[in-house]
């Protein structure tokens, strides 16, 4: 017990008191917020507005589309988007919407053309030329017949933002267009056309109820830190053994301790490690949502999250516990039989594709928690651990199951590190090359 | 010897691996106080037999005892093992390494750290402490190895080719530790190919070829066993004597000496007495003992080693 310990502080420490998993710690939440922010700042960025001329020769369907790239306009159609998918505007939220309408409306210029009595064929020349010239940067073709080509041609080919705004506006523009001819008043049409107002929920066998969407955000959240865990820290076992195994450094070890201790202690120490982490980051996450809750109102927000109890916490570090020393007995192993961390690479391919396939079934689970392939998946071994949480977050399963689950998972680990140990104790001493099944299968028998 | 004096004994080991037989009813005792010599060539079993010893791998047949005990995890804090293949992490700083190994042998806190302060000092490595090993020399990378290997102060010390790599100054220092055990009763046993190293540390030594025990036994006893009776003598007036067939059977003429091979149960004291009797002028009467070299030669056999294993041989005999 005494040298398990010390492998255990020792595997602990080598992980945690390094200067890398301090930045991995911080870095991983930052991507998360970068990647996240930049795409909206980078949106709002003013360009160069898009100095764009429209060829109408009615002059209708250019009017109205001017008329729907200004900033009221621009505004009056997001506040109608939020409204359809029943969001409550805040002020500031209302600001910002104002805000991105001012800018996207700054950003065309429209530049007068008369195209007089010249064909298609000298209007695009013509234009094309200006657009050579710089002089504009965009021209819009609007056909007689508006069920013909409309062309759209743009010196910033790649700005889709803009493209899609001009689309949008265009196919307003045409639609009012149609609704006049058809003697439609638009107003009417918009109530015709208000969606209903439907609250997607889910109750469970308790008779709970729980906001659906809310449900699927978080069961993918909690099913990708499960996932992004178990393969960042099954790497570094993979990595630790075989660190041991190419230096010769295994043999100290054996001579010292046994292969059990010395494998059990290095799941364990990395385990307390990934632990470690996620619980940075976990109580972050928490410390900010308490925080913003406080700042501002997030009851209705908070409303639909879906409950999350104590003992389902537990629950959920059962079930990370069980996944990580399932997957990083078999890290072991492969660590074990292979001589480097390339080859060692290539041998845990199987393992991190099951590992994907148990996040996928996570998505099959909460969409019918209650069926059977939901509850054969959560029991499975390797499975289990990414959706029996899930499962328990969507619609906590009887208590039985739970249970059931918990002991086959846990006779599983049992087995699987028993497996590994035996390979491992022969393995760590085989240098030269890499093992094959038959081998692994021999030493496993010896062992 | 008796097994009461002996610290290990190792009593019809035996060892397969799949057909192959790795090390095939092994004998032999080591006691304390003495650097036993366990040699043969590579492959011949020498690092099979050590892995049982430490603990790494169980005999399929036979015992391996330690100060009585069978050996095992129970007594594997006794045991300091130098593998031959050695390694070191490599980015970890030196006295965090220490420390692990340390613990691992069940030596922690103050007390290790004392201990790795006094052996890296002794060893002029002091500041190399918080080093990494990526930083360190060979040589270096060596003795913290050593220092590793007996940090929690072993009874039985196992060092598997310990000087490949270390400068002669290394060597010699290595040597004066060594010997040092040796004084405190502790039991060293050295394993090496290369027979004049051997010859000049040991006390007792055991040769193993093939899986199998060759010869073993004291330095002493063992080159008793292989001399052929051969007296160098330099001198003059020795007249008729070297001529007597019952007490000479081979005479062979260097520059400044003469060799003579005894017959079978002649004795050296009397041809030395008849010499002076018949008033010869001895200058040097020496009885010339095989070298450990020659008896591995002999029983081990050039042909049956490997090319590379050949010339490290006679290497060692020029």
């Amino acid at each position: 017990m005494k040298k398990f310990l010390a492998v255990v502080k020792h595997e602990y420490k080598k992980i945690v008191f390094k200067w890398t998993f301090l930045l991995g710690t911080l870095l991983l939440p930052l991507l998360a917020v970068v990647f996240s922010i930049v795409p909206m700042i980078l949106f709002t960025i003013k360009g160069e507005p898009t100095k764009i001329v429209v060829v109408d020769r009615d002059g209708k369907v250019a009017k109205r589309l001017r008329e729907n790239l200004t900033a009221e306009k621009l505004a009056e159609k997001s506040a109608q988007a939020a409204k359809d998918a029943q969001f409550e505007i805040s002020r500031s939220q209302n600001d910002q919407l104002q805000q991105n309408a001012k800018n996207a409306a700054s950003g065309f210029v429209f530049v007068d053309y008369f195209p007089g009595s010249k064909t298609d064929e000298q209007i695009r020349e013509e234009l094309r030329a200006l657009a050579v010239d710089k002089q504009i940067d965009a021209y819009l073709l609007v056909p007689a017949d508006d069920k013909a080509q409309f062309e759209f041609v743009s010196r910033k080919g790649g700005d889709f933002i803009a493209g899609s705004i001009i689309d949008d506006a265009l196919n307003d523009a045409i639609r009012s267009e149609r609704l006049a001819k058809a003697n439609i008043d638009e107003k009417t049409l918009t109530a015709i056309n208000q969606k209903v107002k439907l609250t997607k929920k889910s109750i469970d066998d308790e008779g709970r109820e729980k906001d659906s969407d809310m449900l699927l955000a978080a069961s993918f959240v909690i099913g990708m830190m499960i996932y992004i865990t178990l393969a960042i820290y099954g790497q570094m076992i993979l990595g630790a053994v075989v660190e041991e195994k190419e230096t010769r450094i295994a043999e100290i070890l054996f001579s010292s301790a046994t292969p059990f201790e010395l494998m059990l202690g290095k799941l364990a120490g990395v385990g307390l490690a990934g632990l470690t982490q996620l619980g940075i980051w976990v109580s972050s996450v928490a410390a900010l949502v308490a925080f913003v809750a406080v700042q501002s109102d997030l009851s209705p927000f908070l409303a639909g999250m879906p409950t999350v109890t104590p003992v389902m916490i537990l629950l959920f570090l059962i079930y990370f516990l069980l996944g990580y020393f399932a997957f990083a007995s078999l890290f072991a192993l492969i660590g074990s039989v292979v001589t480097t961390v390339q080859e060692g690479g290539q041998f845990s391919f199987p393992v991190i594709m099951t590992m994907l396939v148990g996040f996928y079934f996570s998505f099959a689970v909460i969409r019918d928690p209650n069926s059977s392939l939901s509850f054969w998946v959560s029991i499975a071994p390797f499975f289990a651990p990414m959706t029996m949480p899930v499962r328990i977050l969507a619609a906590t399963p009887p208590w039985w199951e739970i249970v059931l689950s918990v002991g086959i998972n846990a006779l599983a680990i049992v087995f699987l590190v028993w497996v590994a140990s035996r390979v491992y104790r022969i393995g760590m001493l085989m240098y030269g090359k890499r093992a094959t099944i038959p081998e692994i299968w021999r030493w496993f028998r010896q062992a | 010897m008796s097994e009461e004096k002996a610290s290990l004994v190792v009593d019809s080991v035996t060892k397969r691996f799949d057909d192959f037989t790795a090390v095939d009813g092994l004998n032999f005792e080591v006691r304390p106080g003495r650097v036993f010599g366990f040699l043969g060539p590579n492959g011949a079993g020498k690092t099979t037999t050590i892995r049982m010893i430490v603990g790494i791998t169980a005999p399929d047949s036979g015992e391996i005892r330690l100060f009585g005990e069978k050996v095992g995890p129970n007594v594997q804090d006794r045991i300091g093992y130098l593998p031959e293949e050695r390694g070191l992490y490599k980015k970890m700083k030196v006295v965090d390494q220490l420390r692990y190994f340390a613990a691992l042998k069940g030596v922690t806190g103050s007390d290790a750290d004392r201990r790795i302060d006094r052996w890296l000092e002794r060893m002029n490595l002091a500041e190399w402490k918080s080093k990494k090993t990526t930083d360190l020399s060979k040589g270096m990378q060596q003795k913290i190895q050593f220092i590793s290997t007996v940090l929690h102060e072993p009874d039985l010390l196992i060092l598997d080719e310990p000087f490949s790599g270390l400068d002669p100054v290394n060597v010699e220092f290595m040597i004066d530790v060594l010997s040092e055990f040796r004084q405190n009763e502790k039991t060293v046993i050295f394993s090496t190919h290369l027979m004049e190293t051997a010859e000049r540390l040991c006390h007792d030594i055991i040769l193993i070829n093939k899986s199998k025990k060759v010869v073993g036994g004291s330095l002493r006893e063992v080159k008793e066993s292989y001399g052929k009776n051969v007296i160098a003598l330099r001198g003059s007036g020795f007249g008729e004597i070297l001529n007597d067939a019952s007490l000479v059977a081979k005479r062979t003429e260097h520059a400044d000496e003469i060799e003579v091979e005894l017959t079978d149960g002649a004795d050296g004291q009397a041809l030395l007495k008849r010499l002076v009797a018949a008033g010869a002028n001895v200058t040097k009467f020496e009885q010339v003992e095989p070298s450990l070299n020659d008896i591995f030669i002999e029983r081990i056999g050039e042909a049956n080693l490997p090319e590379s294993e050949r010339n490290e041989i006679s290497e060692t005999i020029k």
